[in-house]
């Protein structure tokens, strides 16, 4: 009981810093490492209720979070509708897209959706490459100037700061992890895991497996537009291969495996590894932190031959991270947790 | 006419080389299960060992097939037995990612020796060509490598079907319990499976470096290719995968005239797409497990 | 002691070169744009080299962008609000150029492209983005108004990448040309790293262009060009657009690259000052021809590592030095101007080369020229 409750004030407390943060913390920098930070853990969660719960690994997410991320540029380039009416657009597509998907995908499995749901994502690249009339191909979409966000005649934002970025960042990833505690605590998420340990089990047992599929797999959509969406009126550019492509697709995978799949903290505990990870090492702080802490000199061998290969090498350490992870921790950090727990738990009795 | 004889040929022969990874492929596949996402990075360290060999030795490329042939056979058992070897039970998507995770290593130490510059490797032969007649013409390095591919081919099927070990193989793939029971190493054929399939995805690198170029991430391409290619033929069929290469060359020729050159991956995947549809086995496949 | 000190001081004051310039560099060095990303790395340390022996305290803050917009913001973010550099050269691609210069804007500080190709960029009257290249227009009206200065060519048919540079410099030329009033009797994109362009080269074949218009980033170009050999594709001229056309590999490969007509930002032919000794000292270093991204990433550096000490450091006075100065060096004269709707775009004069016995030679404008062009396009042996 005590421990609930110390849960939910934790929980409490880590919301309420998370909503006055931008008050106390003015460094853009700091702040757009959150809004990441928040992308990040939108788009992994969003695929964890499909991949996690479902147990439907797509390896083509991309189509969702581009279709979300084009919907939103496109209208609000070509025909000025603000993104917040755009979004909604957005949705009802990514809906038509994925159920279009799902009645392809879904009649395969294992190692054959996989290699669908990459075949369609590709497919929807290469299409955005091409209908250039209505993408304006690969040379992609500008949208420097956002309009002033008002509700009536009060001016909410008008987005020339960091801190609404930040603030619909957050919100989407409450959101998203709010669904999946959702998920995984109604009549759904039985059924998603029904599927996800034995289709033909789940099936004589009555669980219309392909309309369940298709659910999660809307619901998971539509959240991944989301971000796709967020995206695009965040960076202000999308083109094919950076909204696509298979290495976004591969990447939205990543932070549920890394974390651990079909688990509420999963995505959000490999989103806060990846994020810092990649940014430390692709900004070489790593090698100045170790010069400062005073482990490498700055110029002696070690020093130089670390600042001049280790931004270049992040990549690598980054491949290395997933076989390690992989081969060591295949449930992800959290199982890993959770094993180490009951492992004491079993020491202490 | 000339048009459509000229994208034949063509057609006809880089689908040879498509072929050679799609037979490896499937080969790895047939056996374990395991969906290799490396493959196209396998293919690119055969690609800069023969760069090597040649650069440094002077080894003709397709000459050169004779030393990268069995140096990635060693590499691809090396990859098994360290790596892939332990997760041959694991869910499909962490299969998945440890390949990724080791084409990511792949592509990244070699951009880390050879920097990501192209490299050309350019022989006497390169730009040469047999002109057929009715103004159709025939890439020479091109024509080469298909006779090898073909010869490769031809032997592969007699080890596959005539050799003990091949049966082994063959045995493993249709079903590992079985074959376990049967007393049959199930963990060595897995080993000279991907030792195979390595070998055979570098003998294509090889064969293509004569006419393509080299850099780091080049291996992307040809991973998706090679899926496609063996979803074609049905996984883990050889004979599909030899047709499913040569037919993916036809239709990426023919689309890219007929159709248009922007738009011919798209006739590949949606023609991968309606054969996963509605022959799931695959052109030549029996079961789908 | 004191008196040390005082003397320090005015030592500080008076020579503005003990001040260290904190200059930002964003650019791929990892990623898919890092083979052309490394040539910027280069021109760079190259420069890094030449301002320490000219007595500039220079620090440079180098980051990865990995060819990824949302990380080249990350990486502006850092720099512009963390690092209080004085001014940042990069990034590379347009995409992150695009992303970036926004930033740039709005922390006010002097950001200096150096190879993006991109038109838009120096398009939206940002006043603290400059540009060195000229961007992607200029390399469709170089080549078309080589091509007829030197022949009478009625048709012209179009093969390029269908990238953001290949489609946008392609859709520049399909304007021109119109213009000019030559007809498109081929118009044909493909995906980069394709194996085999010979179906589609033949049926360009069939429609007998006089001018074959090529636009390739990367080594594609020679594919193009053998592959064009295979099947027979003979126009009065082969022009080609892009980096893929101006390598050391491509020139190297005679049997192929014999007379094709490319055209450049920079050649280390050029009677550009430095242009030369740039060139060798850069072959020496790195082993390997320097490319025009190598040599307008140096001119870059150059210009605003004097221009921040200049500055003594301060952004809105490195800005004003950029808008109003004036350079001469590897690149040519170096202005930042505003015209035809650009802002701070340097407009460099673009080089027409041919390959002749081997060696790339500059061709056009005439007052660059090292030889005479040849036209039409010899025939395929």
């Amino acid at each position: 009981m005590t421990k609930t409750i110390l849960k939910a004030a934790f929980g409490l407390l880590v919301l309420a810093s998370l909503l006055i943060l931008p008050k106390y913390v003015e460094s853009p920098y700091a702040l757009h490492m959150m809004i990441l930070l928040f992308l990040s853990v939108s788009q992994g969660q969003s695929w964890n209720i499909l991949g996690g719960y479902a147990g439907q690994h797509s390896v083509g997410h991309a189509a969702y979070f581009g279709v979300g991320a084009y919907a939103t540029m496109m209208l609000m380039h070509t025909k000025q509708i603000a993104p917040w009416y755009g979004v909604w657009a957005g949705i009802v597509i990514v809906v038509v897209v994925a159920l279009a998907i799902g009645s392809i995908c879904f009649r395969l499995r294992g190692p054959y959706f996989v290699l669908a749901s990459i075949a369609v994502a590709e497919i929807l690249r290469l299409s955005a490459i091409n209908l250039t009339t209505l993408t304006n191909g690969a040379e992609g979409i500008l949208a420097t100037e956002l309009p002033v966000f008002k509700i009536g005649e009060t001016v909410i934002t008008d987005f020339l700061t960091k801190v609404p970025f930040y603030y619909i960042g957050l919100f989407l990833a409450l959101l998203t992890i709010g669904v999946t505690y959702w998920v995984q605590h109604s009549k759904l998420g039985y059924y998603f895991q029904a599927i996800r340990e034995d289709q033909d089990a789940a099936h004589s047992l009555g669980i219309h497996i392909s309309v369940y599929k298709n659910i999660g797999l809307v619901i998971s959509a539509i959240l991944t537009s989301l971000a796709g969406s967020f995206y695009g009126i965040y960076v202000g550019f999308v083109d094919p291969p950076t909204v696509l492509g298979l290495d976004v697709s591969v990447q939205i995978m990543l932070i549920c495996i890394i974390g651990g799949m079909g688990t509420l903290w999963g995505p959000v505990l490999g989103s806060l590894i990846l994020v810092p990870l990649s940014e430390a090492l692709r900004s070489n702080m790593i090698t100045e932190g170790l010069v400062k802490v005073g482990l490498v000199g700055a110029d002696t061998r070690v020093g130089l031959f670390l600042k001049e290969n280790l931004s270049h090498a992040h990549v690598l350490l980054y491949g290395v991270l997933v076989v390690l992870v992989i081969l060591f921790m295949p449930d992800g950090l959290m199982g890993f947790v959770k094993k180490l727990a009951t492992r004491r738990k079993q020491e202490a009795v | 006419m000339a048009v459509f004889l000229q994208s034949l040929i063509s057609g006809i022969l880089i689908g040879g080389v498509y072929a050679l990874i799609g037979i490896g492929l499937t080969l790895i596949f047939g056996v374990m299960r395991v969906i290799n996402f490396a493959h196209g990075d396998i293919l690119m360290v055969g690609m800069y060992l023969t760069y090597i060999i040649f650069t440094m030795m002077g080894v003709d490329p397709f000459v050169s097939v004779l030393i990268t042939f069995p140096l990635m056979f060693l590499f691809g058992g090396f990859l098994q037995k360290v790596f892939i070897n332990r997760i041959l039970n694991a869910v499909a998507q962490n299969q998945i990612l440890l390949t990724i995770g080791l084409g990511l290593i792949m592509s990244n130490t070699v951009m880390l020796i050879f920097t990501s510059d192209y490299k050309i490797l350019t022989t006497s032969y390169s730009s040469a060509t047999l002109q057929v007649g009715g103004g159709v013409s025939v890439s020479t390095p091109l024509l080469i490598s298909f006779l090898i591919t073909a010869a490769i081919t031809a032997a592969l099927y007699w080890f596959l079907l005539k050799t003990d070990t091949g049966q082994a193989i063959r045995a493993t793939a249709q079903d590992r319990d079985a074959a376990q029971l049967m007393g049959i190493n199930v963990k060595r054929m897995s080993i000279i499976a991907f030792g195979l399939g390595a070998a055979l995805a570098g003998t294509a690198g090889a064969l293509i470096s004569p006419t393509y170029y080299i850099f780091p991430q080049v291996g992307g391409v040809f991973t998706l290719k090679a899926f496609v290619i063996t979803v074609l033929g049905g996984m883990g069929s050889v004979v599909g995968a030899t047709l499913g290469g040569v037919l993916i060359g036809i239709t990426e020729s023919m689309s890219a005239v007929y159709i248009s050159s922007g738009w011919k991956d798209v006739v590949v995947f949606v023609l991968f797409l309606l054969v996963l549809l509605f022959k799931p086995s695959g052109l030549m496949g029996k079961s789908r497990t | 002691m004191r008196k040390q000190l005082l003397a320090l001081g005015a030592t500080l004051a008076l020579s503005p070169c003990l001040l260290a310039q904190k200059i930002g560099v964003i650019n791929s060095m990892s990623g898919p744009e890092a083979p052309i990303g490394e040539n910027i790395t280069n021109g760079i340390k190259l420069a890094e080299e030449d301002l320490k022996k000219k007595g500039f305290n220079l620090q440079l803050v180098w980051e990865d962008d990995t060819g990824k917009p949302q990380i080249s913001m990350s990486a502006m973010e850092k720099l512009a609000t963390r690092e209080n550099v004085a001014g940042v050269v990069g990034p590379y691609t347009s995409a992150c150029s695009n992303a970036v210069a926004k930033l740039a804007e709005k922390y006010k500080v002097p950001l200096l492209i150096p190879a993006a190709a991109k038109e838009e960029i120096t398009r939206q009257g940002l006043k603290h983005v400059f540009r060195m290249n000229a961007p992607a227009d200029q390399y469709a009206s170089s080549l078309i108004d080589a091509a007829t200065a030197l022949g009478r060519p009625k048709t012209i048919a179009f093969i390029y990448e269908n990238t953001d540079f290949g489609t946008s410099t392609s859709k520049t030329a399909k304007d021109y040309v119109a213009k000019k009033g030559i007809q498109v009797v081929a118009d044909v994109s493909y995906p980069k790293g394709s194996a085999d362009y010979r179906s589609t080269l033949a049926q360009i074949k069939s429609k007998n262009p006089d001018l074959v218009f090529m636009v390739s980033y990367v080594a594609d170009a020679i594919l193009l060009m053998r592959q064009s050999k295979e099947v027979g594709l003979q126009p009065q001229a082969f022009l080609g657009a892009g980096a893929g056309f101006t390598t050391a590999e491509f020139a190297k490969e005679r049997a192929i690259s014999e007379a094709v007509i490319s055209c450049t930002q920079w050649t280390d032919d050029v009677s550009w000052p430095g242009a030369k000794d740039f060139g060798t000292r850069y072959k020496a270093k790195f082993g390997k021809e320097p490319t025009y991204h190598a040599a307008c990433a140096y001119a870059s550096m150059m210009i605003m590592a004097e221009t921040a000490r200049n500055a003594g450091g301060d952004r809105a006075k490195t800005r004003d030095g950029l808008k109003a100065g004036k350079w001469n060096g590897v690149m040519g004269e170096v202005k930042f101007a505003d015209y035809d709707g650009f802002t701070n775009q340097n407009n460099h004069q673009m080089l027409v080369q041919q390959i002749l016995g081997g060696n790339y030679e500059t061709v056009l404008p005439a007052p660059f020229a090292t030889k005479k062009a040849v036209y039409p396009f010899p025939k395929w042996k």
